[in-house]
């Protein structure tokens, strides 16, 4: 212990220098803590988000799957439909436990909010056996229930008449969902036959969730409703999240050569400064020496100066990293095409581990030269020196 | 190695009424009787020669040697007569090009011998600079090479590592024994001059060393601090018969000396 603190007396010695040190391995272990945990929640939110739909297989109409994957999970409006009809042929299908057929909108309520509108029956409502209502299910064509943060967002509760913008439809609120902690929190349902009237898609759909009787037979039934019509796309979601997954790891590559560079920058900086250090006390080293310190004492010393300064860096970027967590999810939302909802970059153990050891790490890469330089000090030729 | 035998008195008893030599007769590290007492240091034909580029520089040119345990000697000559030099071979900071030396008993001309762990059992340093870390209290300075080599020694330097009383009791002791019993959570940026040459000389004395030696230790003080600090040294000869070797050019302090080897372009004169 008493290594460390005169190491850490060491280091406060040149406060400003050790400071900026140890702000550079910050920043790189605060770019490897953000980006890393932000692939770690992308990929646990996107398996939540796709849980969520309760259901094994999807069917879109025609056209990029990613983009009808995007649209099914946090809705919007895509213009491309199915025939209703298809609904039909999809339950026909002896493997099919459930499926329910979902008519999807946008529309900008006031203060520019996008609300997303989803037309449903009872059969959707059977995907969510988690669902609680405050209130209860649709009573009429003019019902509609509110997502909990839809509700928040547009100010009404259950009882209350609530107008659908650009549309002129006033609705009766029968209940608003208890938070799920899902994209359906978002979310405003009205009965399907309402939603396709109002918004002028009658006999139209844009998804069809479908639950198997078996898991296991997932891709044979996948299989089995491919072969059945040929004007959808039909797609297990376990592949839905593989292609999702593919393309962040695509990113993967990019991602983690930013994070080596800031690491060996970072290193780079550790470097030089315990380099410059070791020269500028070439005579106390010297003096070490001369009071009965080994090669292996100096050594050791300067080496823990260093890890010193790495881990007390990655320490502070990963503190860094979690202050700043919703500004950087933030930008790099804006750089993706699709971003699960919810917080993405939060407090994981096993990644500040691994900053933690990575630092430590560095702190031993970065060490060992300026520590062997110090080690080989002559302590006669160290303290002449002038 | 000398653990435990330096006895710590009250300072101004030992500091005061010194004089050359006085502690010969109460050497501690031996009972040798009406026998002569053994070498400390002993030399023949000790050359040290450095390389400047292409210059050859014979800093030391065949030394004979003999100093006894407990001897308070005197190593004097203008600058760069080879007094530093010497120090630095007795002191095993180096080795010599030339010629047998042996201290304490070993030979340390030979190749293969360990000076480092032997310096650190055996060896006390005081500089001209004090070298004392500017972070550090007086008796963390203090307690600063109790730290080298712990792990391999195993003694109670190790004490010092795992925290235990006795080696910061020890470090307090002696910055009591050197007059600093006031000043022990000072930085050195709080101590004088004087002051903190009084705590690298207990920093000197902290692994109970044979042989105290000290290069130029008054060059950077005032004339009264100077004495103060000679003085000092000559107590810790006198009362716990360590032997010193203090290197000076100042020939005014020559008379204080029990013995003086005096060294003139790398020669003894």
């Amino acid at each position: 212990m008493i290594w460390f603190k005169l190491a850490f007396k060491n280091l406060i010695r040149r406060k400003t220098r050790s400071t900026l040190t140890v702000a550079g391995v910050a920043i790189a272990i605060a770019v490897l803590y953000s980006l890393f945990q932000f692939q770690q929640g992308y990929q646990s939110q996107l398996k939540g988000e796709l849980g969520a739909l309760g259901a094994q297989v999807m069917v879109v109409p025609k056209g990029c799957p990613y983009e009808a994957a995007t649209i099914a999970l946090h809705g919007g409006k895509w213009p491309r439909y199915m025939d209703e009809s298809l609904l039909d042929k999809v339950k026909a299908n002896p493997g099919v436990a459930q499926a329910a057929g979902v008519i999807m909108d946008a529309v900008f309520a006031p203060g520019n909010k996008n609300v997303i509108l989803l037309g449903i029956d009872e059969d959707y409502m059977k995907l969510r056996p988690a669902w609680r209502i405050n209130g209860h299910w649709f009573d009429g064509d003019s019902s509609v229930i509110m997502g909990s943060t839809a509700a928040q967002d547009t100010g009404v509760k259950t009882g209350d008449y609530w107008v659908v913008p650009e549309k002129n439809a006033r609705l009766h609120v029968v209940g608003v969902l208890n938070r799920t902690n899902t994209q359906d929190d978002g979310f405003v349902f009205m009965p399907r036959k309402t939603l396709q009237k109002i918004s002028g898609l009658e006999g139209k759909l844009v998804l069809i969730l479908v639950k198997g009787r078996q898991v296991e037979k997932t891709d044979a039934l996948v299989a089995s409703l491919k072969a059945s019509e040929v004007d959808m796309n039909v797609f297990p979601l376990s592949e839905l999240l593989g292609t999702i997954s593919s393309l962040m790891a695509s990113t993967k590559v990019f991602v983690s050569a930013i994070i080596l560079i800031a690491v060996i920058l970072g290193g780079v900086g550790v470097l030089n400064t315990v380099l410059m250090a070791v020269f500028e006390r070439t005579r106390e080293i010297g003096m070490m020496k001369a009071m009965g310190g080994s090669r292996g004492d100096v050594f050791k010393l300067v080496w823990a100066e260093t890890i010193l300064t790495t881990v007390i860096g990655g320490l502070t970027g990963v503190v860094v990293a979690l202050v700043s967590s919703r500004l950087v999810e933030a930008l790099i939302r804006g750089m993706i095409p699709y971003a699960p909802k919810g917080s993405l970059i939060g407090f994981s153990l096993p990644t500040l581990a691994m900053c933690v050891v990575l630092s430590l790490v560095l702190g031993l890469v970065a060490g060992f030269y300026p520590a062997f330089r110090a080690a080989s000090v002559k302590p006669v030729e160290a303290i002449k020196a002038e | 190695m000398g653990t435990g035998e330096f006895r710590v008195q009250k300072p101004e008893t030992r500091i005061q009424n010194g004089g050359p030599g006085a502690g010969h007769d109460r050497n501690r590290l031996g009972d040798f009787g009406s026998c002569p007492k053994p070498s400390a240091v002993l030399a023949g034909g000790l050359v040290r020669t450095y390389r400047r580029g292409t210059e050859k520089i014979q800093a030391l040119k065949g030394i004979d040697l003999d100093v006894r345990r407990g001897e308070f000697v005197g190593v004097v000559g203008h600058s760069g007569a080879g007094k530093t030099t010497l120090l630095n071979l007795i002191g095993l900071m180096d080795r010599p090009t030339e010629g047998r030396l042996e201290v304490l008993g070993t030979d340390v001309s030979r190749r293969g011998v360990r000076l480092d762990a032997l310096r650190r059992k055996n060896i006390g340093f005081v500089f001209q600079e004090f070298y004392l870390m500017p972070t550090l209290t007086a008796t963390e300075n203090v307690l600063l090479p109790t730290m080298w080599g712990a792990a391999r020694d195993m003694t109670e330097i190790g004490s010092a590592i795992s925290g235990r009383v006795p080696s910061r009791d020890r470090a307090k002791e002696l910055l009591n024994l050197v007059g600093l019993g006031h000043r022990l959570t000072h930085k050195p940026s709080e101590l004088s001059g004087g002051e903190m040459q009084r705590v690298a000389v207990a920093r000197a004395l902290i692994n109970s060393p044979r042989l105290l030696l000290a290069d130029e230790p008054t060059g950077n003080l005032d004339t009264a601090t100077r004495d103060s600090i000679f003085s000092l040294l000559l107590a810790l000869n006198r009362d716990s018969g360590l032997t010193v070797l203090v290197a000076t050019h100042d020939l005014s302090l020559e008379s204080r000396f029990s013995r003086v080897i005096r060294l003139e372009d790398g020669n003894v004169v």
